[in-house]
């Protein structure tokens, strides 16, 4: 029995949330926030320069307190529930806008995981791990190195997220490797073309509203309206007003009147508890139902400095792809990340993207001189499937379950033999279209 | 986490959902592994929402282990014992896995905190099924007697193609494990661990534990094994557990220990590298500030007037700078 006959486990490390399972199952096994609570109170209190001097009796119980405090941290959900009920234990955010910000924490953080969320024996699996398209081959270095330095992985693949995205849109009849993937998540938004497997690099597009931007903007809407919410929870609050009841407009004077005429039939109340009074408190959420997710169609309702919508992102970014690509790219464009999970986001960023379109054809058809051949009409097709939450995942875990996947990855002898610069490349392969 | 838990958390997880899900039914099919390669095939069907069908296959078994009917000795009575009427036992089991049950989620107990605890329970199938041999024996210890037709010396499952050994008496147990490890950093890291897992018995603190030794060569006790079965690269640990360790409540997490003992070391290998990884991170870090400060005026200044040749670009005025 070798690692090959088993299963490989994907990890699909994002800024809000890590998934995480085996491959060849439909759903990750665990969606955990991506945050380590980490227990502070040794390690500032043993100062480095005071070494040797003192008692051997002292140094080996410091010592002993240290490594107990490198054993005491915890994650995902429980880090959070631990941080709130005691002031000894700090949150750190391992992943900042798609980044791993902070490798210590990090390689605690894949610890856990392994370990304690998957309990497998990592020496006896092979790995998937992503990254975001904007990743540096240094960062791509280090996640080898950690992962064969430490936890002995025998194979490791380090896979693009928008390609596993655009994979997970798989089904029998269609292999489609070519799109666009929008890709909306809580600490970034790429706009990612993708042909034939390969991410054009040059024609990346990033915007700087998010998932979090959003929760923002309904927090700051709450309180302008002044809704009782106490302060400390009032982001939480809107999250989950966020994830409960937040949908796309068709447009947005139509929304208003809709809901001045019927305030019954969409307002929504949600109730809940102050956490230090015990009081119960309730919320109405009338308007920013709509208004958060529009703040990708008409950023200048949110933010002064950022007013492209993002229908007009995503046309110069296809614009700015190779020529003989762009019909493919308009046909196929995917959502993926939890926050373009909105009731009909898609239908809205098909219908905006295909006026842009159209117009542009229409103008160039009447420059035409009578004769000439006229243009073709051009499909506009965004995607969208019920998985899109974790479509990335889903992806890895389709192509980590191709036979292919097991000669593309990077195994352990190839790192002692040549050393971390392998992971700089991951080869796209025959698996993926 | 210092120890592991011996509920496996994604089973939880998937009972405890369903559990509160109510009626509302949906297809579940999903495959794990956990270490020392036990595998579980979960299922729930549309029809019956509240009927799970459970598959586990173990770890393939070495040839000085017995075994029943692939199972280890007295699983089937263990699990009658423990589950009662909720867990079905199916026979045959699924191709390619050990046992399969079909667990009746309508026949849990109402009370929430009894329902939890047979959750859990049911999480901990891999407890119950690979240690049933291992607590039989020790419940006999605990009652001080030896079972009945029990050879001098048993092995039982603890890895793929591994076992561990133990030597029952009235009195006493004794343990051997025989520790195994492929990556050569991690041979040297768990046998110094080992060693010093020795020593840290000897403190004042924990004078009732049971006694421990490593020793590189196999112990006397391990006389007429096959030399296959003997090929350990990290030495042998010696446990001696005596009735005390095992009374009526610490029986179960006596077996848990026992049976997880390999994971349990590969776990802190593994950590403890990682740790050291921390502290060289740490270092290198505090080498280039010493560096940085060694600098002179003149290159940092360079290294100013070079970063700021970058231009910014935004969306907005992309179409008229160039570079």
């Amino acid at each position: 029995m070798d690692a090959l006959s088993r299963p490989a486990v994907v990890i699909d490390n994002g800024t809000g949330y890590t998934k995480m399972g085996f491959a060849g199952n439909v759903e990750p096994c665990f969606i955990t926030p991506t945050v380590v609570a980490v227990n502070d109170s040794f390690s500032s209190s043993a100062p480095p320069a005071a070494r040797g001097a003192p008692a051997k009796g002292n140094w080996l119980a410091q010592h002993s307190a240290g490594v107990m405090a490198d054993l005491d941290f915890y994650i995902g959900e429980e880090a959070l529930a631990r941080s709130r009920a005691s002031s000894t234990y700090s949150l750190s955010y391992p992943i900042r806008n798609g980044q791993v910000e902070n490798w210590d924490t990090m390689e605690r953080f894949w610890q856990q995981c392994i370990f304690n969320y998957l309990r497998c024996d990592p020496e006896d699996h092979y790995f998937l791990l992503t990254e975001s398209p904007l990743t540096a081959p240094e960062t791509r270095e280090y996640t080898g190195e950690i992962m064969f330095e430490t936890f002995n992985v025998p194979g490791l693949y380090i896979a693009v997220q928008p390609v596993l995205a655009l994979a997970a849109g798989y089904t029998t009849t269609k292999c489609e490797m070519t799109g666009v993937v929008v890709d909306v998540g809580d600490g970034a938004t790429h706009i990612v073309p993708v042909a034939d497997g390969y991410v054009i690099g040059s024609s990346i597009r990033s915007i700087p509203i998010t998932g979090k931007d959003v929760t923002q903007f309904i927090q700051q809407l709450l309180k302008e309206r002044g809704e009782n919410i106490p302060p400390e929870e009032s982001f939480d609050v809107a999250r989950r007003l966020k994830e409960m009841y937040c949908y796309t407009s068709s447009d947005i004077v139509k929304e208003f009147n809709k809901h001045d005429r019927e305030p019954s039939k969409y307002i929504k109340h949600w109730g809940g508890i102050k956490p230090k009074t015990g009081a119960k408190y309730t919320v109405d959420i009338g308007y920013e139902r709509f208004l958060g997710p529009e703040i990708f169609f008409n950023p200048e309702i949110y933010n002064n400095d950022f007013t492209t919508p993002l229908q007009v992102v995503i046309d110069r970014c296809i614009q700015s792809s190779p020529i003989d690509t762009r019909r493919a790219l308009y046909k196929n464009i995917v959502l993926s990340g939890g926050s373009t999970m909105f009731k009909d986001f898609h239908r809205r960023l098909q219908r905006d993207l295909k006026k842009i379109v159209d117009a542009r054809l229409r103008a160039s058809n009447t420059r035409l001189i009578s004769g000439d051949p006229k243009a073709q009409p051009i499909e506009v097709n965004v995607v969208s499937h019920p998985i899109q939450r974790y479509a990335v995942w889903f992806g890895g875990s389709v192509l980590a379950s191709t036979a292919e996947f097991y000669e593309a990855c990077h195994t352990k002898a190839e790192y002692e033999e040549y050393g971390a610069s392998i992971c700089r490349s991951n080869p796209v392969f025959k698996g993926m279209y | 986490m210092i120890l592991l838990q011996s509920p496996s958390r994604f089973l939880l997880q998937i009972l405890q959902e369903r559990v509160l899900s109510g009626e509302k039914g949906m297809d579940i099919d999903c495959h794990t592994v956990e270490f020392d390669d036990v595998r579980y095939h979960i299922q729930f069907s549309m029809r019956n929402p509240k009927v799970m069908v459970l598959s586990v296959s173990l770890p393939l078994p070495p040839p000085e282990a017995i075994l029943h009917d692939d199972l280890p000795l007295g699983a089937v009575d263990a699990i009658k014992a423990t589950y009662g009427p909720v867990v079905q036992i199916l026979d045959p089991p699924k191709d390619g896995f050990d046992l399969t049950m079909k667990i009746n989620l309508t026949k849990l107990p109402p009370d929430e905190e009894q329902r939890n605890a047979i959750l859990t329970q049911i999480a901990s199938i891999r407890e119950v099924v690979l240690g049933a041999p291992l607590k039989l024996l020790l419940k006999h210890l605990a009652s001080k007697t030896v079972a009945p037709n029990v050879d001098k010396l048993v092995a039982l499952v603890h890895r793929p193609n591994e076992s561990f050994f133990l030597a029952p008496q009235a009195d006493k147990v004794t343990i051997v494990y025989p520790m195994r490890f492929q990556d050569s950093i991690d041979i040297v890291l768990a046998t110094s661990f080992l060693q010093e897992f020795v020593e840290a018995r000897r403190t004042a603190a924990l004078n009732n534990v049971p006694s421990c030794m490593w020793s590189p060569a196999p112990p006397l006790e391990l006389k007429g094994v096959p030399a296959d079965a003997l090929n350990a690269n990290a030495g042998f640990v010696t446990f001696v557990v005596y009735p005390r360790h095992v009374e009526s409540k610490k029986l179960d997490r006596t077996v848990w220990n026992l049976l997880t003992f390999h994971a349990y070391v590969s776990y802190h290998v593994k950590c403890s590298e990682g740790f050291m990884h921390t502290r060289m991170r740490r270092r290198v870090e505090s080498l280039i500030q010493a560096l940085d400060r060694a600098k002179s005026d003149a290159e940092k200044l360079k290294k100013l007037v070079h970063g700021a040749s970058f231009k910014r670009m935004s969306l907005k005025n992309e179409g008229d700078s160039r570079f």
